[in-house]
Parts: C-alpha cells; sequence; structure tokens
C-alpha cells in the first residue's frame, strides 16, 4: 500500500487538544482509577472460585455481588469513561474544530463518576437487579442517562459543527456510539426495570441489552479508536477503504440480534437462540471487512502499535469464537461453563481495554503537550498487561473446557469438578493479580504525566518536531 | 512504513495529519461512481460472500426457527407450530379422580373392595358393571339406606358428585371415574359416554336428593 | 458517507428494529401467557408461591445466587441436566409466568435449581448448608443472627460447633425467606410445550 503523500506540517498538538485537555484527562483518568477498581474486585471473585469461603460471611462481597461490582466497574466506570474520552478527543480532531460543551462533559463526567459510584453501593448493600450489565440499582438508572447524555452532547456538536462535509470511518462509529448508549440504556431500563415485562421475555431483553452493549456500544468506540490511529501512525490509506462503510452497517444493524446465543437451550422459543445463529454468522462479514481494513496496522512499532494490533487481533478471535460457541452443538459443552467468561474476558479486555490502551498512550501525551512520564513504567505496564490478559483467557477457557465436561458427565460431582479446576483457577488468581498490578502501574504512569504539578521541572520533550521530520522523509 | 527504528517509547509518532487522513480517504469513496460510470453498491467478490452468508442464513433459520412459534422450543421440531392438547383417556383421567382424597378411595379403598359390613364393594359389583342408568343416577345424586351388593347387605350414605353437590364434577368426570371403575380390579363392562350422563342430569331435573336402593330397582 | 442525517436514521433505525423484533417481538409472543389449566389436576399451573417464598425470590436475587446456580432445565438429550436429576423435562416459558424476577441464570459452578423442592425437602439441610456452606460452597453466616435461648429452642436453629451453653444459631428472616423459596422450587407438571420432540426419523447431527 503506497503511502498517501504527507506534507503534515501542522503541529502534532494543536488548540483543540489543548483546550480540550482537563475534562477528557479527567474522563481517561476516572476510568483508570475504575479499571483499578475493577481489578481488585476481579481479583478478589477469582480468589472465590478456587476458595469459596474467602470473604463468604462478608454479605457485600459474596461470590454474586462481587461479580456484579467488578463488571460494574469495570463496563461502566472504566469502559464507558475511556471510550467516551476517546470519542469525544477523536470526534474534535476530525471535526477541525475545539470541542463545544465542555462544561456540560465536566458536570456529565462527575454526575456518572457519581452514578457509578451510587450504582456499586447499592449492588454491595444489595439493591441489585438481577439482569447482566444492568444491576446498577434501579434508582441510579436515571442519574446515569442524563450524566450520559450530557457528556454525549459534546461529542454530536464536534460531529455536526464539523469543518469538512465529508465523514470518516472513526466519526460514524463515535457518533452512533455516543447517540446510540443512552437510547439502549433507555429501552432496557424501560422494559426491564420501571415496567418489568413478563417471565421470560425478562432474559431475552436482558441479554438483547448485554449484546446492545457490545455491538452498538462498546465495539464501535474500540473500532472509531482503532480506524482513527491505523492510518495515523502508520501513515497508510486504509486498504479497500470503500468497503469500510458496509463493515460499519452490519455491525449495526446485525450484532445486537445475537443475544439469544446467552439462552441456548433455556425456556425461550427456538427461533431466539436460532436468530443468534445466524446473526453470528453474518456478523463474519463485519470481521471480515475490519481485517481487510485494518491490516495496515501490521509492521508498525511503538507502544501504541503494539496495543492497537493486540487488540485489534483480539477482536477477530473474539467474533469467530461467539461464532462457534453459538451453535447449540457446542453450546452444549460450553454453555454455562467458565469458557464463556474467557470469551468475554476476550472481547472486553482482550479486544476493547487493549485498544483503549493504545488509544491513551496515543492521546495523552497529545493533550498534555507532554510525552509520558515514564519509559519503563510503560514498557511494565505492557508486558505485565499482556502476560496478565493472554494468561486469563487461557485459564479461564481451559477451566470452562474442563467444566463443561465435568457437567456433562453426570457422574462427576460438583466437588470433583471444582477438583479439575483448580489448577487453571489458581492460574487465573495469578494472572489477576498480574492485571491489577500492571493498571497500577499505568495509573501511576498517567498522573505522573497528567499532573501539571508533577511535570513543571522537566524538560519539554521534543517528540513532536520529530513527528514532522519523520513525515517529510517517509 | 515510517517508524524510526528507535521510537521513543514515550509518545508515539503520527505519521499523517488530521487533514491529510480525512481528505485521503474522502477522495476514495469520492471515486464512485468509478471510472466506467457505473455506481456500485458494494463489490463483486463481497456480494458473492454477502450472498453465501445470506443463503445460509436464510436456510438455518428456515429449518431451525421453529416457524418462529412461541411454543417451540426444540429447534429440530418439523410439525405443527401449534401443540394440540392430547385427547384424555378417560380410564385414566378417572383413575385420578377416583384417587382424589375424600372422594371414592376413602369409602371403597384402593382395590376397590370397600370396607366389609360398612361401605361395599366396586369390584364384582353388579351395581357397577350392571345397569348404566342406576350407576350414573348413583355418582350423580349419591345414594343412601340398605343395599344389598354381591351377596351381602350394606347400610350407610355415600355423597352426591355431579353439579351442584360438594364435588360439582362435570359430566366429563363422572363419565370417566365410572369408565374406571367399570373395567379395573377384574370387571369387565362398557365404558360410560358422557351423553349418557348428561341425559341422565337433564332427565332428572333439579334432583338433589340421593337415591335409594329401592328406587333405583324401578329403573331399567 | 457525507449526509448526516442518512446517518443518524440508519443508526436510530439499526436500535429500533432489533428492540422491535427481539424484545417487543418475544413480549408479543410470551407476555401474554396465561397458566395452563388443568379440569383432572383440578388447578392451574404453574401454581403460585406463597408470599415468604416470593419475598425468597428477591434475597436470592440480591444476594446474586445466579451467578453460580442456573434455574433452567434443558431438553432431554441435550446436556446431562436429565441424568443429574435436575429436572425430567425441559423448562418452558410458562414456568416463569408468575416470576417477578425470573433467575434463569448464565453460570453453573454449582447445581441447577429449578427443581430443588422436589429432591431436597430438608428445611434443616438448607438451612445446614446456608450456614456453613460445604466445600465448594460459601457458609453465610451474616444470614443467621445468635442469640439466648428464650424458653424452647427454636425448630430451625442450626448446630454450631462451640455453641456458647444457652445460646443459639437461628435463621433471620430473609434466610427463612430464602429456603421457603428455594423449598418451593418445583416444576413438575408437564405442559403440552414441554413434552420431548419425537422426531419421525433419526435426524442427522448437522450442528
Amino acid at each position: 500500500m503506497p503511502n498517501p503523500p504527507t506534507h503534515a506540517t501542522t503541529a502534532e498538538v494543536t488548540a483543540i487538544d489543548t483546550q480540550a485537555r482537563g475534562p477528557l484527562l479527567l474522563l481517561l483518568g476516572s476510568g483508570l482509577v475504575w479499571l483499578v477498581v475493577s481489578g481488585v474486585l476481579a481479583l478478589l471473585t477469582s480468589i472465590q472460585l478456587h476458595a469459596p469461603q474467602f470473604l463468604a460471611d462478608c454479605p457485600q462481597l459474596t461470590h454474586g455481588r462481587a461479580q456484579a461490582l467488578r463488571e460494574t466497574a469495570f463496563v461502566y466506570g472504566w469502559l464507558a469513561n475511556a471510550g467516551l474520552g476517546l470519542a469525544l478527543w477523536i470526534l474534535a480532531r476530525l471535526g477541525g474544530r475545539p470541542l463545544r460543551g465542555l462544561n456540560w462533559v465536566v458536570a456529565g463526567s462527575l454526575f456518572w463518576n457519581a452514578g457509578v459510584a451510587l450504582g456499586l453501593v447499592g449492588i454491595a448493600i444489595g439493591d441489585m437487579t438481577s439482569f447482566g450489565l444492568l444491576q446498577m440499582p434501579r434508582y441510579v438508572q436515571p442519574l446515569l442517562v442524563f450524566a450520559y447524555a450530557c457528556m454525549g452532547v459534546s461529542g454530536v456538536l464536534a460531529w455536526s459543527g464539523r469543518r469538512e462535509d465529508a465523514m470518516y470511518a472513526s466519526q460514524w462509529y463515535a457518533v452512533a456510539a455516543i447517540f446510540l448508549f443512552p437510547w439502549l440504556l433507555i429501552a432496557a431500563q424501560a422494559v426491564l426495570l420501571w415496567m418489568p415485562v413478563r417471565g421470560v421475555v425478562q432474559p431475552i431483553a436482558a441479554t438483547w441489552f448485554a449484546q446492545g452493549v457490545w455491538a452498538l456500544w462498546l465495539a464501535p468506540l474500540a473500532l472509531a479508536v482503532v480506524y482513527y490511529i491505523v492510518p495515523k501512525i502508520s501513515g497508510r490509506i486504509i486498504p479497500v477503504y470503500e468497503w469500510a462503510s458496509l463493515g460499519f452497517w452490519t455491525l449495526l444493524f446485525i450484532g445486537s440480534w445475537s443475544g439469544g446465543r446467552h439462552l441456548v437451550g433455556g425456556p425461550v422459543p427456538a427461533w431466539i437462540p436460532t436468530m443468534a445463529v445466524v446473526a453470528q454468522s453474518m456478523m463474519l462479514f463485519h470481521y471480515l471487512i475490519i481485517l481487510l481494513n485494518l491490516r495496515a496496522i501490521w509492521g508498525v512499532g511503538g507502544t501504541t502499535a503494539a496495543f492497537i494490533r493486540f487488540g485489534f487481533v483480539a477482536y477477530l478471535v473474539f467474533g469467530v469464537a461467539e461464532f462457534i460457541a453459538s451453535f447449540r452443538g457446542v453450546a452444549a459443552h460450553t454453555h454455562f461453563t467458565l469458557f464463556n467468561a474467557a470469551i468475554e474476558q476476550l472481547g472486553l479486555y482482550g479486544a476493547i481495554s487493549m485498544i483503549f490502551f493504545g488509544g491513551i498512550y496515543f492521546a495523552v501525551p497529545r493533550l498534555t503537550g507532554l510525552a509520558w512520564a515514564s519509559a519503563s513504567l510503560i514498557s511494565g505496564h505492557r508486558w505485565l498487561v499482556l502476560a496478565g490478559v493472554v494468561i486469563s483467557i487461557a485459564a479461564l477457557g481451559i477451566a470452562g473446557g474442563a467444566q463443561g465436561e465435568g457437567l456433562l458427565d453426570p457422574k462427576v460431582s460438583f466437588p470433583d469438578m471444582f477438583g479439575r479446576m483448580s489448577t487453571p483457577l489458581l492460574i487465573n488468581t495469578a494472572a489477576q493479580a498480574v492485571l491489577l498490578s500492571a493498571n497500577l502501574l499505568l495509573l501511576v504512569n498517567f498522573l505522573r504525566s497528567a499532573c501539571p504539578w508533577t511535570r513543571t521541572a522537566e524538560p519539554t520533550p521534543t517528540l513532536f518536531r520529530a513527528a514532522t521530520e519523520e513525515a517529510h522523509a517517509s | 512504513m515510517s517508524t524510526p527504528s528507535q521510537p521513543d517509547p514515550r509518545a508515539d509518532t503520527a505519521a499523517v495529519s488530521d487533514e491529510t487522513l480525512m481528505a485521503s480517504h474522502a477522495k476514495l469513496l469520492g471515486q464512485q461512481p468509478d471510472e466506467k460510470g457505473r455506481y456500485r453498491l458494494m463489490p463483486l467478490n463481497l456480494l458473492f460472500i454477502f450472498s453465501g452468508m445470506i443463503f445460509f442464513g436464510g436456510t438455518y433459520l428456515g429449518r431451525f426457527s421453529g416457524y418462529f412459534s412461541p411454543s417451540v422450543f426444540n429447534e429440530y421440531s418439523t410439525g405443527t407450530a401449534v401443540v394440540a392438547a392430547a385427547p384424555l383417556d378417560p380410564v385414566a383421567v378417572g383413575k385420578k379422580l377416583y384417587a382424589i382424597p375424600g372422594g371414592c378411595i376413602t369409602c371403597h379403598q384402593p382395590n376397590g373392595a370397600g370396607l366389609p359390613g360398612a361401605f361395599p364393594p366396586l369390584a364384582n359389583s353388579e351395581w357397577v358393571t350392571g345397569s348404566e342408568e342406576r350407576l350414573i343416577r348413583i355418582a350423580l345424586h349419591g345414594l343412601q339406606g340398605p343395599i344389598k351388593v354381591a351377596g351381602a347387605d350394606y347400610n350407610s350414605a355415600m355423597p352426591g358428585f355431579g353439579q351442584g353437590s360438594g364435588f360439582n364434577w362435570s359430566d366429563d368426570k363422572i363419565a370417566a371415574v365410572l369408565t374406571y371403575i367399570r373395567q379395573e380390579w377384574g370387571n369387565k363392562a362398557g365404558p360410560i359416554a358422557v351423553d349418557k350422563v348428561t341425559a341422565v342430569r337433564t332427565k332428572e331435573g333439579a334432583r338433589s336428593a340421593a337415591w335409594t336402593a329401592a328406587d333405583l330397582e324401578k329403573l331399567p | 458517507m457525507k449526509n448526516g442525517p442518512f446517518l443518524f436514521t440508519g443508526v436510530f433505525l439499526a436500535i429500533l428494529i432489533s428492540f422491535s423484533a427481539l424484545v417487543l417481538g418475544s413480549h408479543s409472543q410470551l407476555g401474554g401467557l396465561t397458566p395452563y389449566h388443568d379440569d383432572t389436576e383440578g388447578g392451574s399451573f404453574p401454581q403460585r408461591t406463597s408470599g415468604l417464598a416470593a419475598r425468597g425470590q428477591l434475597v436470592y436475587a440480591d444476594l446474586g445466587c445466579a451467578a453460580c446456580h442456573t434455574q433452567q432445565v434443558r431438553r432431554p438429550g441435550y446436556g446431562s441436566d436429565k441424568d443429574r436429576g435436575w429436572g425430567e423435562r425441559q423448562s418452558v416459558a410458562r414456568d416463569y409466568i408468575h416470576q417477578a424476577r425470573p433467575q434463569l441464570g448464565a453460570s453453573r459452578l454449582g447445581p441447577d435449581l429449578t427443581n430443588l423442592g422436589a429432591r431436597q425437602k430438608s428445611e434443616e439441610a438448607l438451612l445446614g448448608l446456608l450456614y456453613h456452606g460445604s466445600a465448594t460452597h460459601p457458609g453465610y453466616s451474616f444470614l443467621f443472627e445468635t442469640r439466648a435461648i428464650a424458653g424452647e429452642s427454636s425448630p430451625r436453629a442450626v448446630k454450631v460447633a462451640g455453641q456458647a451453653a444457652g445460646h443459639e444459631t437461628v435463621p433471620t428472616e430473609r434466610a427463612r425467606a430464602l429456603v421457603a423459596y428455594l423449598l418451593s422450587l418445583n416444576t413438575s407438571y408437564d405442559y403440552p410445550e414441554a413434552k420431548p420432540y419425537e422426531p419421525a426419523k433419526k435426524e442427522e447431527a448437522k450442528k
């Protein structure tokens, strides 16, 4: 793929970055704090799997509640904040105008974080709802919708006030995610919490919502980041870019149909899991286009590229894994087991989080105007998080396989089954500890880089001039 | 590729500016319609793959959707989507009714032998296997006073089970339980039709008093 | 793509279509399910549970029991649900129509509980498991309270080693509701739609 003519003379740090610095660093920073919180909870729930009496007499942290806390902190604390911060930044940059409504972003972010914190307290004291990814109690949900709408307004304004009429793929994905999430949340709340539907329609609606969180919110946010960063750091035009819009519409129109995969064999009409299989197979088309478009990331060096590349591969593997696991013959072995937890870890951690890490490594120096504070913290985080993610996915997958075989054999009792799973579960605990320490390193590095008073003594890095020279050299 | 040999890990450089990125990609989309003037919604090879997936999806959906019926839970189901209620076997229904606590089984016992001296048997009873008219009336309205069954004398009271009684059984139920006792414990009499029960009940009108053996013997 | 309104409309349609088809569609199919009236059994099924059991379901939900336990039996031949004695038939939508918060669950780190009330009759055993736990089950001692025995000791008191004399450990209101709920779990009635599907001929194992 030939390089486009790159005469990048613009300074790498623009007025757009400087102006949005505070609010966006607030979003990214609070995301990282929640990531550490959820890491602690992940470690705790992982320990509970091989030592069931661990913290059992603490009513706030029964395994069920701790799982819900971990998931909520991870998705609504970390992914929501970081994804929105990156999406706003990308929309502003591609729109070519400074972000408007930044006060709304700050206020919304404070409300959002307060809402998530209140939601976690609510779960811990026993107000948990029983729906996956919607466990936060009813009383914080309107606050969340309001807070997200406040923050999202800025993104939609940045998009509608863009300087160029033409849109780039990142903008489609970012705007769709920011616009759809409040609707998704409102629709799910309405049918599950405010006017609950009857019987098994509840789990059907809950899986629809959980699938929507993935396909209409998190995946588009991650793809917005990838589509932006891949040409930025590789300097190449996206291969077969004219197909990108097909990939976009496939994700939006098909992606949210496959929630029924989590109800296979259950008390729902046969067409719901069948529809999920069909949707997952059609989604392969999306993954194919993503693969063709974003293969330009290969052969690019640097921290950002390493994270984006890993996340990109994990995203594709996740798609194929979901497709295979949606078939009933496969689900007979994997359903109800930790294998699904492994797939979730692959999707939410391996794909989305890694892409966000890459985005953060790329965005923060531009937002602060300074390079990251410590190279060794970066490399420590990079290797620890890589090891942690790979090992935890593998360990959960192996444990899930053993669990699936155990469940299928009626002669295997539950203590026997746990006996077979104990080694991979211990390894998973170790991996969660590694992940937690990795993310602590990132948080420390972020705080050192982002807080102005810690950086005053250091010389201004020169890398952004290097960027311009580099562009000329290529 | 434009990576320096020793990149600073603390900040990745960008190879293109945002303007270049936007412009060079917008140009690509601007190429439609293509050089030959045709507007292509989708390249041919992608269209081929996409059609293949649609075909697979459609076939799979047709085969395993259970006709989108709310009452089909097994995707292999190929029959009609509506699950018809199986016709009930009157003997099976009658057996359940017979065993309802406080009903027949209390006096006539699980083996249909009754209690000697107190309650008459149903097994080998000419009252059970004989006249349908009499049997239906006993079940509908009850029986009291002396009666001779299978050569032994009894004198007790049986409540009615028909509509208006404490049990308020429908004609279906009366027919089912009578059919049951007429073929159980070695009895070998024909079934009692629901219509027959209805006819008898209609003919007796609002009768609620229990029968006596003497009254019944006047009937065919 | 240049057209902003087109993007907005398309994006909104995407969520609208999938919501209508999956959520509203299944609601229109299943939301109006009525109990199945059986004349010969003299009742309608599923039967309503007691108030205590209904409150127990909320305890079950807020403790997060569904993180490890499912309440759905898959059809005989699919998985080992029947062989493990979890249920003779497939769970169907009608089983859940009276439940405020159906707890289908998605993970089986513990046994399925759909028919727990049919195989576990002993309140004492359940209370013991909840208090002490086991090798694979956490012990939730916070659901119990220790008090001085006033008059006779409670029939529900759990055995605790080294209990101070004159004291007993009894379940709280929440624990009793939870146990009542667990004992009420029983879906033994056969609905017509729950009858196993008998293939006319041997199906190819295509999937």
